[in-house]
This record gives structure tokens, sequence and C-alpha cells, in this order.
């Protein structure tokens, strides 16, 4: 699936989203990661927790699985090949069907340029790696309203 | 024809006249005063139905105080009223005590599961290390662990894993990431603090207020020997941590066990495995 699926890319929203309120259903969340030890660590605490996991390993392969699974949250490293975090999180800004997806920055990189950047691109909150399982846990939980 | 009376009659019923009168004047001042204090009464309870305080006191011994009936009525109402409020002060003070107590419980329940929740959090990165150590088809795939190990669960992107030489004399490096090659060089055992991990088989750290341990080299935060049973293959070599990780955690104590045994472990059986996939 190509990422161009979606015809008629928006200016990206400076204005993180909110997500809808919790209907009691399954929440689903995208991790896109490089990592195979991030994406076990995190789908295992997630799925601990009852959400639905699905998981990509680079920014590309991020948009198109959020474009094809509209997930309800998406948490994003940013050091990832073929396309960057910010990249990424700045192409799911640009359509209407993903805009709205609160996106989570999860990553090692923790100097005050890259938060910022994260934030001006549109997520939603930022944690630096190594991450504790409960700061990770609010944060995600803060994000889909629970 | 009544017979009119005669001067000292008069002067008597006169005189019984008056007396009758003053005494109906007495009593009616009583009653007078009766009524002013039963509206008193009145007032006093109507404000005490109204706000739930107690109305002035009326003295200890009220009602005995008191012989008109209905007014003994209204003090013993009075002298109820006052028992209850008492005892729903009482009441209050024992909920509030219980109150109190319940939310102390409640604090010290929220501290456990904090408690739980980091423990349950560390167990799962234990987990998802030994998950990536031995499950790793090939050596490339054991050294990136390694590698993912450090970098997203230590916190440092700079590293070096290093072997020890069939003659046993020498660590030789292994894999780098994020390190200048001089750091790659061989480093004989006993030699320098990685060398000296490898000779002593113990785990070398910087102190806990990031004091270093090792002043041939500053930048070094760890070195880790890589053990196999109680013989030692290598060691593994962390340098600086990230700048936003100011020390080490009881937690990357924990991990730096695990790899030194685990990650010795994963290679051997990837080299094992390479060289029987090589002997097919």
């Amino acid at each position: 699936m190509s990422v161009k699926a979606e015809a008629a890319p928006q200016t990206p929203s400076r204005t993180p989203p909110t997500a809808p309120q919790w209907s009691g259903a399954q929440r689903k969340i995208l991790i896109v990661d490089d990592s195979s030890t991030v994406l076990l660590m995190e789908r295992t605490l997630l799925s601990r927790n009852n959400y639905e996991v699905i998981a990509a390993r680079d920014g590309q392969e991020g948009v198109e699985k959020a474009l094809a699974e509209k997930p309800d949250l998406i948490l994003m490293d940013v050091v990832m090949p073929r396309m960057n975090g910010f990249d990424a999180l700045r192409r799911l800004r640009s359509y209407q069907s993903t805009q709205h997806i609160p996106v989570i920055m999860v990553t090692t990189r923790g100097e005050l340029q890259s938060v910022e950047s994260g934030y001006e691109n549109g997520c939603n909150d930022y944690v630096t790696k190594p991450f504790g399982a409960l700061e990770l846990l609010v944060k995600v939980k803060s994000c889909l309203g629970e | 024809m009544a017979k009119s009376p005669s001067p000292g009659q008069a002067e008597k019923a006169l005189s019984s006249a008056q007396r009758h009168g003053q005494s109906l004047k007495a009593v009616n001042e009583k009653l007078a005063d009766l009524v002013a204090s039963l509206r008193n009464q009145k007032r006093r309870l109507a404000e005490y139905s109204q706000s739930g305080a107690p109305p002035a006191s009326g003295g200890k011994g009220e009602a005995s105080m008191v012989s008109d009936p209905s007014e003994r009525t209204l003090a013993a109402e009075l002298a109820l009223a006052r028992e209850t409020l008492e005892h729903s002060r009482q009441e209050e003070g024992r909920i509030r005590e219980r109150l109190a107590e319940i939310e102390s419980e409640n604090r010290r329940l929220c501290d456990e599961y904090v408690a739980v929740q980091e423990q349950n959090s560390e167990l799962v990165n234990l987990y998802a290390a030994i998950e990536r150590l031995h499950g790793a088809p090939d050596r490339t795939e054991v050294l990136s662990a390694i590698q993912e190990i450090v970098v997203n669960m230590v916190g440092s992107e700079e590293m070096a894993l290093f072997e020890l030489a069939p003659d046993g004399r020498r660590l030789v490096p292994a894999h780098a990431f994020g390190v200048e090659s001089d750091a790659l060089r061989e480093i004989p055992v006993g030699a320098g603090p990685v060398g000296r991990a490898a000779a002593e088989g113990r785990i070398h750290v910087t102190g806990e207020d990031g004091a270093s341990a090792f002043p041939e080299n500053p930048h070094l935060t760890a070195c880790v020997p890589l053990k196999l049973g109680t013989k030692v293959t290598g060691a593994l070599a962390i340098y600086r941590l990230l700048g936003h990780k100011s020390a080490l955690t009881d937690f990357d104590r924990e991990l730096f066990a695990l790899l030194e045994k685990h990650a010795a472990l994963a290679l051997h059986a990837s080299g094992l495995q390479e060289r029987i996939a090589g002997e097919r």
C-alpha cells in the first residue's frame, strides 16, 4: 500500500488533536519502532493492559499502517530507516483520516531541539528512552482520554 | 328592695375588692411573664430547627424549674434535641476518624500499586531482554540485540563488545556502536578497566553520584564481563549515558547481571549454530 493513497494532503495542524472519549471497545495502538527489543517491550506492556497492538518497523510503514488500520494512538520512534519519526508525523498530520490520531514520540533523542521539533510537528506527548512502564502507561491513557 | 349597706360594710367591701384586684393583678403579671417565657422558648426552638445550632441554654434543670405542662413538654423536647445533637456530633467524629483511616489506607495502597507497577515494568524489560537475546537466530542478531538493550534499556549510545581470544590473554573487539575506533583495539586481559573486569570476572560501574570508577577512561560507565558459568568469554564496555539519564539505577545493575550471563550464552549458542550449519 502506498502512503499516497489519500490525495490532497492538508496543511499540518499545529494544535495536537485529542482522542475521542473511550467507548468501551478495545483500543488499538500502533507502535512504530525499528528496534525489536522496544517493540517487544511495548507490545508486552500494552497487550497486558488490554490494548490491541500493531507494529511497524519504520516511518513509512507506520504511515501506511495508520492509514489502513486507523489506530486510536500511535507510539512513534524518531531515528528509523526509510522515513524518520518527525517526517512520518508530518505525513500523518497532513492526511484528513490520520490528522486526529494522537501521537506520542518515544525516543532516545532527549535534547531540547528534538523535543521542540516533535511538538512543532504536532505530537501530543514526548517520552524519552529508557522509559518506565508506568510513565508510558499514564501518557497512553491520558492521550486516549481514559 | 335591698337595704343599703352601712358605712362600715361599704369600707369592708371596698377593702376586699382592692385586695382581690391586687391579687388578680399579681396573677396577671405572672401570666404575662409566663407568656413571655413561652414566646422566648418558641423563638429559640424555631432558631434551632432552622440553623441546627443549639439554643441558648436555659440553665440546668430547666424542665424541673417550670411548672406549666406545655412548658415542661417543650423543655423535654429541647433536652431530647440536645441529646440527639450530641449523639450526631459523636457519630460525625467517628466517621471522620474512619475517613482518615481509609484515606491513609488508600495512600498506602496507591504507593504499593506504583511499586508493583515499577516492579512489573522491570520484569517486562528483563523478559524482553532475555527473549531478544535467546530468540535471536544468528550471531549478527544477538549482537544487534545486545546493542538495542544497551541503547533502549540502559540509555547509552556508546558501547563496545570484546570477546576473549583463543589464547585467553587478549580481548578482541567484536562489535561497537557510537565509539571512536581507538576504543576498538585489542586489550590485554587485566589491562585497563575493560581488561580488569574480564580478569576479575566482576562487573565494574560508576558510583551512584556519577563519579567515574575508571580514572583511565572517565567516559566509561560500566564494564560487564561476559561469562559462561564461571568462565569469562568476553567483556561489554558501556561508555557515556544519554544526556537525559544522569546515573545508573538499580535496574541497570540487574540488567548488567543478566547480560553478564545471558549475552555470553546467546553468543556461544549462535556460534555453535553457525558451526553446525557450516559443517552441514
